[in-house]
This record gives structure tokens, sequence and C-alpha cells, in this order.
């Protein structure tokens, strides 16, 4: 008689192997618990946040008249912080470039290469960009460049690590078909990884690129140029309607370059 | 003279699997020889060592004279050609550029991480898919192509490399019965041709019946047939695809009487 197609009796259905242990409950209930340890801890009181709801607004409301009568002036500082944000990009992109396909695990030629590279781009991620632009400003002067420089260096450690994340996610069936034809190293990066990961790789490109205009915004107030320097000037003064002006210019620069990048992934896709 | 000979050789994995037990065969040039076996029993293991995409545990594998070592591991593998189950195309590169990664280990790496190729290696290209009658699809993505078409990509990738030989793990087993019929018959004509060596692992019995010249029947590790098709009785297909602990395996009997 057939195995698999034996009819069995409702008393005589064979019972379930031991079910595997579920630990989720466990994580959640840690994680819960230490959350609120922390709240204990630090002593964050949320009463203060509701009594500041109505200082905040307060505050707010100051900025309602924005002054657009230096527009053609913020345009250009804005260009120069665009301009800033778009060469640290480009730093960061030819950096990680070059670096990802050494920090893929299942591509490295040596494990030890592996674990240096990994480390380099570690240690470019955790140096804050605010960090190095204040050396950078100190080295180079001030200026725009040491502001790219300082989100090129910061920024080429992440696009490093997701570039070699996404090379390591590729079907290792693509890597085969190509090395099996007798490809080198370098050849093996540009024939099965970097076609195999060119949407990715554009799509962390363009975020790195949002997030640096972003923060290129902020670079100005340590002396790196651009809008940031502006807006820390007349917040300083207090003068509320060119502050108000300045956020406004950032932020719709913001948003059309997150239109404009969701545009472009949507074509290349 | 045989172009590959392999001797006692035995691969055992990281994880304590011992997937080939010592295999010693000689496959001889222009011949079509058809892996058979079940599931786990060290074909694709056996012919991913030919190309050297697994190194063996112990013993040694010779292509055409030479041993394969990692010193020559490239050098061999541009002449020794894969073709997959799966595939393996890149496939966001279009179907010319698949085929010309075939001739990549003929080219240093300067002009080809450009995407730069020779008119030679292009006139290569052009005739590998004319062989495979796929030129119309010459600038279509890969990923735009059907299963049998992407195999044939496949042959022709395997083709430009100019091989001594090609092997092809399972080459049909994710394509509908016709596209099967035209890639095996693709094989054996590249066979007849040019010549060239072809070792293929197959599941359908019936496919190595009519276009081998020489069955290998594999079982846990170990060679347990050789010989010609018309010596692959329902005894010896027992014996290769028998699991083991099963005395009367009624699966198995149904199996073969269809095969």
């Amino acid at each position: 008689m057939n195995k698999i197609s034996k009819i069995y009796t409702a008393s005589s259905v064979p019972a379930f192997p031991p079910r595997p242990r579920n630990l989720f409950p466990v994580w959640l209930a840690a994680t819960l618990a230490v959350l609120w340890l922390i709240v204990h801890d630090l002593e964050i009181s949320f009463e203060t946040l509701v009594y500041g709801v109505a200082d905040m607004g307060e505050y707010f409301s100051r900025y309602r008249e924005p002054d657009f009568s230096d527009l053609s002036r913020y345009l250009e500082l804005m260009g120069i912080t665009l301009a800033t944000a778009l060469w640290g990009t480009v730093f960061a992109l030819v950096v990680g470039f070059f670096l990802a396909p050494l920090a893929a695990r299942n591509l490295s030629p040596h494990p030890l290469v592996y674990r240096l590279v990994r480390e380099v781009l570690n240690f470019m991620r955790a140096m804050p960009d605010l960090l190095l632009a204040l050396v950078f400003v100190a080295a180079l002067g001030l200026g725009p460049l040491p502001g790219a420089l300082a989100l090129g260096v910061h920024t080429a450690g992440f696009l490093g690590k997701f570039f070699a994340e996404s090379l390591e996610r590729v079907d290792q069936g693509v890597y085969e078909g190509v090395a099996s034809t007798g490809a080198n190293f370098p050849q093996l990066v540009m024939y099965a990884g970097w076609p195999s990961i060119l949407r990715e790789a554009l799509g962390f490109t363009l975020y790195i690129l949002d997030r640096n205009v972003r923060m290129a915004s902020v670079l100005g107030l340590v002396g790196a140029g651009g809008i940031g320097l502006a807006l820390h000037d007349t917040v300083r003064m207090f003068d509320y309607g060119k502050s108000g002006a300045l956020i406004l210019v950032i932020l719709v620069t913001i948003l059309i370059i997150d239109y404009a990048s969701a545009w472009l992934r949507r074509r290349l896709g | 003279m045989s172009t590959i000979s392999i001797e006692s050789v035995t691969k055992r994995f990281p994880n304590g699997f011992e997937a080939l037990k010592g295999i010693s065969t000689e496959i001889a040039a222009g011949s079509f020889t058809v892996i058979l076996g079940p599931s786990g029993a060290g074909k694709s293991t056996l012919l991913r060592l030919l190309n050297g995409l697994e190194i063996p545990s112990g013993g040694s594998i010779r292509i055409a004279g030479e041993a394969l070592d990692k010193g020559n591991l490239r050098k061999l593998r541009s002449s020794v050609a894969m073709v997959f189950q799966q595939f393996n195309l890149v496939d966001r590169l279009s179907v010319v550029t698949n085929v010309l990664t075939g001739r990549l280990a003929h080219r240093s790496w300067v002009g080809s991480v450009f995407y730069l190729f020779r008119t030679e290696d292009m006139d290569i290209a052009q005739q590998a898919l004319a062989r495979v009658g796929l030129t119309d699809k010459a600038w279509s993505r890969a990923d735009k192509l059907s299963g049998g078409q992407q195999q044939r990509v496949g042959i022709a990738r395997a083709l430009a490399q100019r091989p001594k030989v090609i092997l092809a793990d399972e080459p049909v087993a994710s394509l509908d019965p016709v596209s099967s019929e035209e890639i095996m018959g693709l094989l054996r004509e590249i066979r007849d041709r040019d010549g060239i060596t072809v070792v293929v692992n197959l599941h359908q019995v019936d496919l190595a019946k009519r276009f081998a010249d020489r069955i290998i029947g594999m079982n846990s590790g170990r060679v347990v047939f050789d010989g010609p098709p018309a010596e692959l009785s329902p005894q010896a297909l027992r014996t290769i695809y028998q699991r083991e602990g099963m005395e009367h395996d009624n699966h198995l009997d149904l199996a073969l009487a269809y095969a």
C-alpha cells in the first residue's frame, strides 16, 4: 500500500512533532522593560511636553511672515549648498564604487581584505559629518570645499556598506555563471555585480544626495558656506521674517529633490 | 584520448556531508555523456568540480592532460564551459553582453571592465547567437526572454568561450518538454558538429537514453552504473534510483515503470 495516501481515521491522526519554541513574547517584554527603565532613569517627563505645546506654538508663530526681499541671494546660497551636497555625493559614490566589492563577503578576494575594508567603512560612518566639517574647515579654511569633503567621507561609509550588502544579496548563481567562464575579479564585479544591483544602487545614491542636501544646509553653521550660514546669522539676530524665508527655500528645494529623485528612479527602473 | 580524467575524487562539505565518496572515470574527447541519479547523489557536485566551482577534498581532475588546481583555475575554466539549471544569466544585461561574457577570460580586464570588446569577439558572439537562433533578440534584456530562450543564451555564452568541454547541470529541469527537447538537440548538435565534449546531468531517463552515448549512474556519491544507453536495464535503473533503507519502494517501481 502506498505510504503517503494512507487514510487516517480521526483517532489515529499522528500528532505534530513538538512545536518549536517561540521567543518573541520574551523579547518584546524585555524591550518594553528597557524602554520603561530609560524613561524612569532619565526622568523624562511627558508632562513638560504637554505644558510646552502652547509655548512652542507661540515660538513658531513668529515665523508667520516670511521676508522674501533678499530672495535672489537666498537662491544663490541654496545653489552653493546644492553644489556642496552634489560634490559630496559624487565623492561618496566613487569611493563606495571601489570599496563595496571588497567589502562584500561573497566577492572579496580575501577575508582579511573584507574585514579591513568593512572597518574602514565603519570608521567613515562613525565620524559625524559635523565633526569632519570642523576638522576640514580648520585645515582647508572656510567655504564649500571642506563641507563637500566632510559629506563625502561620511556618506562614502554609508554607500560602501549599502552597495556591499546589495552585492551580497545577488543570487550566487549569477556570480557562478560569469565566474564559470574564467572571468577575473574586476570582470566579475563589472559583469555580474554592478549590473545586478544598478537600480538599488541608484536608489541609495539618490537617498544619500537627498540627505546630503539637508545636511549641507546645516554644515553652514560650522563655516562650510551655503545657506546654513545665512540661516545661522538670521536666527541669531532674531530676524524671524528672513529666517522663515530661508527655511521655506530649504524646504521647497528638498521637496523638489525628493520628487525629482522619485521620477528618476521610475524612469531608470 | 580522453578530455577529462577523474581520479578517486572525493568531496566533503564543511557541514560534514560527503557528496562524493571516490569517483574515478575517464570521459572521452567528443563524447556525449549523461549522468543520472537521484537528487543528492552528487551529480551537481561532480560537474561543479570539473569547472572548479568546487575544490575536491581528495583525488585529482585533469582536463586535456592538465591538472585542475588553484593556479590554472581561470585558464581551465575558459575551456570548460558551464550551462546551469537556473541559466545564471545577468538579468539586466542584454543578450549580446551575456554572450560576450564568454569572451572575458580571453581578454585583459582593462578594456573589458568598460564593456569594450574587439570586433572578433563581436563576430564570435554573433555566430554563437545565430547557432541558438536568437539573433533577433540580441539587444533584448536577458530577463525579458522565456525560460527556453534564456537557456539558449546560456548555451550561446558557453559556445562563445570556444570551449573543449561543455558541462550542463540539469539544463532542462526548469523547462517545458518542447524546450527541453530543443535544448538537448542543441547540445547534441554542438557535440556532433564542433566535436565539443558534452557532459549533462539529467533527471529525465528517456532524454538520457535518446541523447547519450554513455550513461553514468550515481547514487550516494558513488558511480553505480556506467555503460551505453542500451545497457540501462530496469534493474540498472533500480540500482541508480534506490533509496537508502527502503527495501520495497512502491514509488520507485511506479516511477521506473514509465521511464
